[in-house]
């Protein structure tokens, strides 16, 4: 009998100009890395609203990727900040809720980490996978 | 006391300092219940004692609009205990009134008593917010009635207990236990309703374009409406536990605005309300924080 | 009529529980019960006046999927064109049910629902769990701190509208089947028969009456409703606790998609005329946009509308919005200060 190991669903909430750029470098780079994430391209990492990722798990995703500019280096001056203050409370209270804090994972990307950018999402879908569906 | 609290609402309202003093009155069964008092003669109704349990602040935006369409807004007397002015507070830093049409009487308070404001329920120990309290006096008034007393400031409470033994169990274990509190939820919104920080003219919950969660009344969509709840009133929650009350099914949503506080406290070392200038630390940033991800 | 003792109850419920739900108060979390599915007699609680939450839940869902929509892309054989194949559902109980230990109060609500329900277009959601559930009422022993069931005429002991009815008796119960639903739940019972006066009970005497339709016409603009409402929260408690409101939204939702499948569900979920945006029509218009509005229109609704549509008051009585109002709106007060002002309007028009 055939095993089917279970494919996390992953979604990445990427910033324009720092994340998704270094996702675009990695792939004009052709470093492989895990397929399973679906990226959501946004302005600014101060744009995704942590509901955007409440209901991202809601609706389904096993993990959650919200990926930004460096502290000091966000486009627009400082959404970045305002992101990093608010998943430091959102990730704990997701957890105190109940949803693993493996599941989400926030970090910094910039364009010219492509490299960083395939390492993280590869490591990440790893853990997701190895935590398994999301309940 | 209660003198005290009508001989200041009587001259506010006689020398027309306000249209309007909000204050507590008894009502039906047994119950404590908010007062209007629209005129000097009626200052009577109002009453002090440990079941004045209901967070006035949240009737401020609602009593502004005025009776008749172009007078000006409503000025406002209010009787505040010390949470419910540092929800004042709170208003008062998100531009919601102006303070100078508010009078505020603060009123030292010992304490509330659990099952207060119900018809026919007794009057049971000190609500846990109570019990932790360690302010008892406004932070913010005109006129402050009553003295501090050595009464016992408790180390914890049970929602502070709760929330150490929710802290160490498995994410499985609590999302069992949110699970079983939210399938409870009827989605009433009384809590929201009560709540003085939840002024928002539509709520997200009840929008429709984006739909954020559905109509359902199904435990997918209680989770998401009691999470964005809580996390609208990060920082801004002042404990007054209020939702909790008012709940008909005892869902625990002191709990989740408690953990909140908690980590606010303790992160950004802020209480919501203390004043009315500095801000929120959801709508600020310091450049080189460490803060943990 | 017969008599069933304890045990015999225990047997009874326990068998009826094989092959179909039983609903049946049990303790939730201190202090509240309500009507729930249960698996054993044991989980069944008797210290009760009346549940915190009505029964109403099992008539009309809190959410409930009306009209389910399964769409499926399919190529028939010998054919090249692909076709949807829809089909549609609704919901069905899978057993039927059985609400146990429904008090008087809780089934007259059924009948004035009934009244608005089952007429011409008979709501068929309802209607079915209607028709599904077999009613085993209890008559009170005694009256919770809110009942005013005798103030409108209904009685604590009341078997009207029950199929099977069962009166607490020293030792266990006098029971009595009184319609065919409830003959083919006690057929099997081999019970003593009751040897005793119909037992009754006359505890809890009428404090006032509901005053006639004429006098809430006359006080629609009364300042009262204004001030009452000022303590209002236009929360939705009275309505979700209380038995004959039976207000609703309705919305489409995609539940399900892939790749030549869609899954669509029609939900119904309460609502509350006590909710701002209740009434909001498209473009924006609210005819009630005031809390004043909204309240004044909950107790014309129970005493003034409904009556005169449905023949039937839109309250039993059962005081649940009395218990769980957070700021002591209290449904009694409001119909002696109705009564109150009527008089004064009475006295004063016959100056004339």
């Amino acid at each position: 009998m055939a095993e089917t190991t279970f494919e996390p669903r992953v979604v990445g909430f990427l910033c324009n100009w720092c994340s998704y750029a270094g996702a675009n470098l990695a792939g004009t780079s052709r470093i492989q890395y895990a397929p399973n994430i679906r990226i959501i391209r946004v302005p600014c990492s101060g744009r995704v609203d942590p509901l955007f990722v409440v209901k991202a798990f809601q609706e389904g995703a096993d993990g959650v990727l919200v990926l930004g500019c460096h502290p000091g280096d966000c486009h627009y001056r400082d959404g970045n900040y305002y992101a990093r203050r608010r998943y430091n409370l959102m990730h704990g209270f997701l957890d105190f809720l109940g949803v693993d804090a493996r599941r989400l994972k926030i970090d910094w990307v910039s364009a010219a980490e492509g490299k960083k950018f395939a390492q993280v999402v590869s490591d990440f879908t790893q853990q997701v996978r190895e935590l398994g569906p999301n309940p | 006391m209660i003198e005290q609290i009508r001989a200041t609402a009587r001259e506010i309202l006689q020398n027309k300092t306000v249209d309007l003093v909000i204050g507590y009155e008894v009502g039906t069964r047994g119950a404590t219940r908010p007062a209007f008092i629209c005129s000097a003669d009626e200052v009577d109704r109002l009453i002090w004692n440990d079941a004045c349990t209901h967070n006035l602040t949240n009737y401020v935006r609602g009593k502004r609009v005025p009776p008749k369409r172009d007078a000006p807004p409503a000025r406002l007397g209010l009787v505040l205990k010390a949470c419910d002015a540092r929800a004042l507070n709170v208003l008062l830093r998100e531009n919601q009134v102006p303070r100078g049409d508010l009078y505020l009487i603060g009123v030292v308070c010992e304490g509330m008593r659990q099952d207060a404001g119900f018809a026919t329920r007794t009057l049971g120990d000190l609500q846990p917010r109570c019990q932790t309290c360690t302010e008892r006096v406004p932070v913010v008034y005109d006129s402050l009635i009553g003295e501090r007393k050595t009464s016992e400031v408790f180390e914890t409470s049970e929602v502070w207990q709760e929330l150490d033994r929710l802290g160490v169990m498995t994410p499985g274990e609590r999302q069992a236990f949110w699970d079983a509190e939210f399938a409870r939820c009827l989605r009433c919104y009384a809590c929201r309703q009560v709540c003085p920080a939840c002024y928002c003219v539509e709520c997200t919950a009840e929008q429709l374009d984006p739909e954020w969660v559905g109509i359902g009344i199904c435990t997918p969509e209680k989770r998401f409406f009691h999470t964005m709840r809580a996390y609208h009133l990060a920082g801004r929650c002042v404990g007054c536990d209020e939702c909790a009350r008012v709940c008909p099914i005892g869902v625990r949503l002191d709990l989740l605005n408690a953990w909140f506080r908690r980590e606010v406290q303790q992160t950004f070392d802020y209480q919501a309300g203390i004043d009315a200038t500095t801000l929120v630390p959801l709508a600020t940033f310091k450049p080189n924080e460490n803060l943990e991800l | 009529m017969n008599f069933i003792t304890h045990v015999q109850l225990q047997d009874w419920l326990a068998r009826m529980m094989k092959d179909r739900t039983v609903i049946a108060p049990t303790r939730a979390i201190e202090d509240l019960v309500r009507y729930q599915p249960v698996n054993s007699p044991d989980a069944i609680a008797f210290d009760f006046t009346r549940t915190a939450i009505s029964p109403k839940e099992f008539f009309l869902p809190a959410s409930e999927a009306i009209l389910t929509i399964e769409r499926v892309r399919q190529i028939a054989a010998g054919s090249n064109n692909p076709e949807w194949n829809v089909k549609l559902g609704e919901p069905e109980l899978d057993r039927s049910q059985v609400l146990f230990a429904i008090r008087p109060c809780d089934t007259h609500a059924l009948l004035a629902l009934d009244a608005l329900l089952l007429q011409e277009p008979v709501d068929a959601y309802y209607a079915r769990r209607r028709k599904q559930t077999t009613l085993i009422g209890l008559a009170c022993e005694h009256p919770g701190a809110t009942c005013f069931c005798t103030s409108l005429s209904f009685a604590p002991d009341d078997s009207n509208g029950m199929d099977v009815m069962l009166y607490p008796v020293e030792g266990g119960y006098a029971l009595e089947a009184q319609t065919e639903k409830g003959q083919v739940l006690t057929d099997n019972l081999a019970l003593a028969p009751y040897r005793g006066e119909r037992p009754q009970k006359t505890w809890l005497p009428a404090e006032f009456s509901v005053p006639p339709r004429v006098v809430w016409t006359q006080l629609f603009n009364d300042p009262h409703w204004g001030r009452l409402a000022d303590r209002c929260l236009s929360c939705k408690i009275c309505a979700y606790v209380c038995p004959t409101c039976r207000c609703f939204d309705v919305r489409d939702y995609i539940v399900a998609q892939g790749l030549g499948y869609q899954k669509i569900e029609r939900l119904r979920c309460w609502d509350s005329c006590m909710a701002e945006g209740y009434q909001r029509i498209a473009g924006g218009h609210n005819p009630r946009p005031t809390k004043a509005q909204r309240l004044r229109n909950r107790f014309y609704c129970k005493f003034d509308y409904y009556p005169a549509d449905f023949g039937a008051l839109a309250c039993v009585g059962c005081g649940r919005c009395i218990e769980y109002c957070p700021v002591n709106v209290d449904i009694t007060e409001v119909l002696q200060s109705v009564a109150i002002k009527g008089e004064t309007l009475a006295t004063n028009s016959t100056r004339l």
